[in-house]
């Protein structure tokens, strides 16, 4: 199934956000990684029941930066009214990595906007400066896509990319261990399923068990076969254990009969 | 060098081959049955006593051929009857069981045992998936996936799921974990350089039987050792782990006396009811990557069923002759194969238990001390 994504702005008090969305049903915020705005297998699946919105990074693929929104929470802070604005109350949120970190934030800061909180490989949480994007493209593509085959095509130009890569660079500003984020996790209230690659590498394991020990209704599940873009890897394991996730909440622990 | 005294635990009894696979079990007698296990886990303790660094147990399914459906078992009963030497387990037949009660299992191994567990995975010889109603095709993919999956279990100190092609979990946390940490050191089997890479890629030690020449068991361990310091591990003579059928007795003569007629039984009986099944399964599945790793592995079986035993011998098959002859025989493998570890299967067929002890004792008492150096 292709979905079709549909864009428009939305004005919000720091300035215009760019979303594109598909489906209907209950909401799921999509935050892409520092890759941009990406449609994924595992999108498309989602959007059978989800209304899927995908907000995009000011900055990102062309969208103008916006002066006051200079850093992860404030990025946070900006979906947050989006969220307001937008839908009807609590919405689920799923984030890769780069946008991991934003999900991260704005559960920590709206608590009463976001219901189920998926995190696939989520960045800003690497003790000691471990892994971390690789600069050689070679290198990078390697520990990005445990199935290279799977990698998507790029339409995008090299400039929008690297104007893509500046901002998230900006955004990130250099860290690796946001500690004020470390500090709140345990306040985080949705219940959250954290997804990591068994191939992994530019998120260590170390962010998944860190996560899991302190988000405290969370779930941490690793996909075989997957590296750091898990949703490209591994379509159809991450779509089936994310929606089900989504439709079951905690009780998605325990194996429905094949029986109805 | 380190040496290991496994047990197959064969019935011994029959006086035909059974004509087709699985072997009936009518002749099976339960309080003979009885009796074997107390004979057979007597002589597993007794080799702490005779020197050997571990002890050895396997795991086969609906034959006479082996009495180990599950060695774990075994390996529990042991726990409680020696107190330094190795449990190894060589091994569990990950890709037909539930890979987290494995990791269990092996975890309360170690735990009883006070960390002594050398924890085997094998994929199986291709009769055993008929058994247990797995495909042989996935065989591969199902051992891949466990392995990691069991790794996961040993080491997370979170509870986790797991996603893969054959085994999903939503949530798991075992009690206990392992004693040895980060887990215990693992063995997987070879028989070819395909596989043997595989062993190298897990970092693992590897475990070759069936030697029929000496030249293709050293291509298959030079793949391992290859595959092995590529992933940043450089095997040690002690990690390429050699098993060959061994007696040991006072002569060369007496020596050949004994095992000649407890190979025929163990060929010619033993065997016989699982050849159909293997064919099958190697006939009609993807059991092995391709059709030369298949006819290896055939034509392997096939050779060391024609040879004579001094043939046999002569080609590093089998370990067989007086204390002296054997000692030259495990310098010779350790010379073409670098191998720092033999493992000694001496209940071969119907050969009796008396025999097995005295094979034991000549180990220790002859065998050992002239090999200390090495």
């Amino acid at each position: 199934m292709t979905a079709v994504f549909t864009q428009r702005e939305v004005s919000l008090t720091e300035g215009r956000l760019r979303i594109a969305e598909a489906g209907e049903g209950r909401p799921l915020l999509h935050l892409h990684s520092a890759g941009g705005p990406r449609f994924s297998p595992v999108v498309q699946h989602l959007t059978a029941n989800h209304r899927v919105i995908c907000p995009f990074m000011p900055g990102f693929d062309g969208t103008p930066a916006l002066p006051l929104v200079k850093t992860i929470p404030d990025v946070a802070d900006l979906y947050a009214e989006f969220i307001r604005k937008e839908t009807p109350g609590k919405c689920d949120v799923m984030a890769e990595s780069l946008g991991g970190w934003v999900a991260l934030w704005l559960a920590v800061r709206h608590p009463d906007l976001v219901d189920h909180l998926v995190l696939e490989g989520p960045a800003g949480l690497r003790p000691d400066g471990k892994g971390g994007l690789p600069a050689d493209p070679a290198e990078r593509h390697r520990q990005l896509y445990a199935v290279p085959e799977r990698a998507p095509v790029e339409p995008r130009s090299e400039e929008t990319l690297a104007a893509n890569r500046k901002a998230a660079a900006d955004y990130s500003a250099g860290i690796a261990f946001d500690d004020a984020l470390a500090l709140r996790l345990r306040e985080i209230d949705a219940r959250t399923l954290i997804v990591m690659g068994y191939r992994e590498q530019i998120i260590p394991v170390e962010t998944g068990h860190l996560l899991k020990t302190k988000i405290p209704h969370s779930h941490l599940t690793y996909v075989f076969g997957a590296a750091h873009a898990i949703e490209f890897d591994q379509p159809g394991r991450v779509g089936a254990l994310v929606a089900d996730f989504l439709e079951r909440g905690e009780s998605f622990i325990v194996r429905e009969s094949a029986v109805a | 060098m380190k040496f290991t005294f496994f047990h197959l635990m064969p019935w011994t009894d029959l006086t035909e081959p059974p004509t087709q696979w699985p072997a009936r079990n009518a002749p099976f007698s339960g309080e003979r049955g009885t009796e074997l296990y107390k004979n057979y886990i007597d002589a597993m303790a007794y080799a702490e006593e005779c020197g050997f660094d571990w002890v050895a147990a396997n795991e086969h399914h609906f034959s006479p051929y082996s009495l180990m459906a599950n060695c774990n078992l075994v390996g529990a009963a042991l726990t409680q009857r020696t107190k330094t030497i190795k449990l190894a387990m060589l091994g569990n037949l990950v890709p037909l069981l539930n890979p987290i009660r494995v990791a269990e299992e092996y975890a309360m191994l170690d735990v009883m045992s006070g960390g002594r567990l050398i924890a085997g995975f094998v994929r199986g010889i291709p009769h055993e998936y008929i058994a247990y109603n797995v495909a042989p095709s996935e065989s591969r993919q199902r051992l891949r996936e466990a392995l990691a999956l069991i790794t996961k279990a040993w080491t997370e100190p979170e509870p986790f799921g797991w996603e893969s092609e054959h085994y999903q979990y939503r949530s798991v946390s075992i009690w206990p974990k392992p004693r040895q940490t980060p887990h215990p050191r693992m063995l997987l089997s070879a028989t070819n350089a395909e596989s043997a890479e595989f062993v190298g890629e897990h970092r693992a030690m590897l475990g070759m039987a069936l030697i029929v020449d000496l030249d293709s068991a050293g291509q298959t361990i030079e793949a391992y050792r290859k595959v092995s310091r590529a992933h940043g591990f450089d095997p040690t003579p002690d990690d390429v782990v050699i098993m060959q059928q061994t007696v040991i007795a006072d002569s060369d003569e007496e020596a050949r006396a004994l095992m000649r007629p407890a190979l025929q039984y163990f060929h010619g009986i033993l065997m016989r009811p699982q050849l159909d099944a293997q064919r099958i399964v190697l006939q009609k599945t993807r059991y092995f990557g391709s059709d030369a790793q298949r006819d290896h592995f055939v034509g392997r079986l096939s050779t060391l069923k024609a040879r004579t035993l001094e043939d046999q011998i002569e080609a590093g098959s089998v370990l067989c002759g007086s204390p002296e002859s054997v000692v030259n025989q495990v310098k010779k493998l350790r010379q073409h194969l670098g191998t720092g570890h033999i493992i000694m299967n001496m209940k071969i067929g119907n050969l009796a238990d008396a025999a097995v002890k005295r094979s034991m004792e000549l180990f220790r008492d002859k065998v050992r001390p002239q090999l200390a150096s090495l």
